[in-house]
């Protein structure tokens, strides 16, 4: 990448027995919107804080704009930052909170000003300057938060988790809000989630971590479509998971003998005929249709959602499969009912690991 | 009726308790300003050991000598309890435990031996003489202990994230204590002052040992037993309780008022 504003190489760190980094090598480009992605302990706060510099690594190299930043103590990084729980100082005002970084910066009283001025319009934050944190509502301290993160405008922006305190309609509102902040400011934002729904909605590339480890690194399409591990694919979406013994494999495509049924899925890992074999199909990806399919079964309970529906369907080998489609008058509980799935749709993988 | 009753049994519990708890207090008040405190009823009230009071100088002297002990010692004691609570609960270090229990063990040593040993250390090895700076010095022993106690109890509620939120905005370290921690956690730091320097205000033991001839006023106290208490000293006490009081009150009044805020969270 060219315009790299973020490059980690071959970063590893441990605390103890447990190893929070592995081995990590990570770009991140001048305009790019970075999810790191994971579930709790995965390590992905602590590759965030040892980007920010509260942490420090113990092999590799950290270099922010060209500059190796490994060793530098984190008020010499000069980035930007928005914590969880919103770490907002208590006994400042929005106004002082927001320009905090600009008065470490010694900057002069009208470049704050203006800076203030701009910020405060980019968050809407407009009237609250002179309020306490605790005269704030949750999502007026996430606004404060970023703008504080922002005011300085950074060469970099790191976000940890900054709405898991939300509620889902505010989370909705800020996902946009976010994304829209990124875009206007063309910096690179680095955004770590343990939702997925956010990293998808917000991020154009993202990572995802596990046991300190980089499971799968690429553009959010490629990932949720097309995963190269295990974990990715049984993490993202919500895959029905199908266990089974390969029985051929035709170029890309395996065959695996699924409880009397063959299914198809795309191999991976170098499965070979006669290995066991575990299945992954996103719940979207499979076709019901009332007349024909590969998978003859019956609807055993409907879980309407508004836009979509999930039918769970009781196949005639006993075993139960959810479908997420829209909502057909025809598709009714106690209804007779095909599935089926594209081969590419379905991604295979060594069972067991 | 039985509900009231047991209602009327509270309170009369309640204020049983507070008189045994504040009637000593009281009494001496009282007495302060009777002619007699052989047996001080009827009342009869008079202001004269008040005026004997202004004009006992060696009162002032151990005022004075009490109050340079108490504010040295309650200085040295919270600077050193507050940089040894923020180094255990803000970069937990291993074995803060017992770098903790050491900094508390003070607490259950009796005054008495601090205040014989420290006067043996000081003179046999340091070559110090028993002066108010000794006793500083030994006050500050024990001192340090309880306001390492009263600091470590305020700041383990402090969520020390601010300060490393304040460093990524680009706060050295000294910049993050003037601009988040002290300002936040002052409260306490002022607490544990005045509770050390109400220990060594209040010192007998150590202070004694420390200064021999030199009157406090727990040893002007202490020494006036023998040839009986002079009423000049309860009217001594009941200053110092009133301006103890008036102290609190004004305390009150000002976390009341928001003045001073004793949550460090928003």
């Amino acid at each position: 990448m060219s315009d790299t504003v973020l490059t980690l190489e071959h970063v590893s760190k441990n605390f103890g027995a447990i190893t929070a980094a592995d081995d990590i090598n990570i770009e991140v480009g001048q305009t790019e919107f970075f999810a790191l992605l994971g579930p709790s302990g995965s390590g992905k706060t602590t590759m965030l804080r040892m980007i920010a510099g509260l942490e420090t690594p113990d092999t590799g190299r950290i270099v922010i704009g060209g500059t190796d930043v490994t060793r530098l103590p984190p008020y010499k990084r000069g980035i930007g930052m928005v914590f969880q729980d919103f770490l907002l100082f208590p006994h400042k005002t929005v106004a002082e909170n927001i320009t905090f970084p600009l008065k470490m910066q010694r900057s002069s009283d009208t470049e704050k000003a203006e800076h203030l001025q701009w910020v405060v319009n980019l968050v809407h934050l407009e009237g609250l300057e002179d309020r306490y944190p605790h005269q704030l509502s949750g999502g007026q301290k996430q606004r404060v938060a970023l703008a504080r993160g922002l005011v300085s405008r950074p060469s970099l922006l790191l976000l940890d988790e900054p709405l898991a305190n939300l509620d889902r309609e505010l989370r909705k509102e800020m996902e946009v809000e976010i994304r829209r902040f990124q875009l206007e400011l063309g910096i690179p934002f680095v955004y770590v989630t343990h939702n997925q729904e956010e990293a998808l909605t917000m991020s154009d590339r993202m990572a995802i971590m596990r046991d300190g480890k980089m499971e799968q690194v690429g553009e959010k399409f490629s990932l949720y479509h097309n995963p190269t591990s295990q974990f990715v694919a049984s993490f993202l979406g919500s895959p029905n998971v199908f266990s089974g013994r390969v029985s051929a494999v035709d170029g890309e495509i395996a065959t695996l003998d699924w409880h009397g049924h063959a299914i198809q899925a795309r191999a991976h890992g170098g499965l070979k005929p006669g290995d066991a074999a575990t299945c992954y199909v996103k719940s979207e990806k499979i076709a019901i249709e009332t007349d024909a399919g590969e998978m003859s079964g019956e609807i055993r309970d409907v879980i309407f959602k508004g836009q979509y529906a999930d039918f769970l369907v009781l196949l005639d080998n006993g075993e139960e499969v959810t479908v997420s489609s829209s909502h057909r008058g025809q598709l009714v509980k106690g209804a007779k009912t095909h599935i089926i799935w594209k081969p590419e749709n379905a991604d295979g993988f060594p069972a067991g690991e | 009726m039985f509900r009231n009753l047991s209602i009327t049994l509270q309170i009369v519990m309640l204020v049983a308790l507070y008189i045994f708890l504040y009637m000593p207090i009281l009494y001496i008040v009282y007495v302060s300003m009777q002619t007699t405190a052989i047996w001080p009823f009827p009342p009869d009230f008079t202001g004269e050991h008040y005026v004997n009071l202004w004009h006992a100088t060696d009162y002032h002297t151990g005022f004075r000598n009490s109050l340079i002990i108490g504010i040295g010692t309650g200085m040295i004691s919270s600077v050193i309890a507050t940089m040894a609570v923020i180094g255990i609960l803000k970069y937990r270090v291993k074995g803060s435990k017992l770098i903790a229990g050491l900094f508390l063990s003070p607490l259950f040593i009796a005054h008495i031996l601090i205040g014989i040993s420290s006067l043996m250390f000081n003179k046999t090895l340091l070559g110090l003489p028993g002066n108010l700076f000794s006793a500083i010095i030994a006050n500050a022993t024990y001192a340090t202990a309880f306001a390492f106690l009263v600091l470590l109890a305020q700041l383990a509620r402090y969520d020390w994230r601010l300060d490393e939120a304040a460093m990524v905005f680009g706060a050295t370290p000294r910049r993050t204590f003037r601009e988040i921690t002290l300002p936040l956690v002052w409260p306490a730091i002022f607490g544990a002052f005045i509770v050390s320097f109400l220990l060594a205000f209040n010192n007998l033991e150590i202070s004694f040992y420390n200064l021999g001839a030199t009157p406090t006023l727990p040893t002007l106290a202490w020494g006036s037993l023998r040839h009986g208490i002079s009423q000049e000293l309860y009217a001594l006490a009941a200053l110092i309780n009133a301006a103890v009081f008036s102290f609190l009150g004004l305390l009150y009044i000002l976390i009341r008022s928001g003045v001073i805020r004793m949550d460090f969270k928003d």
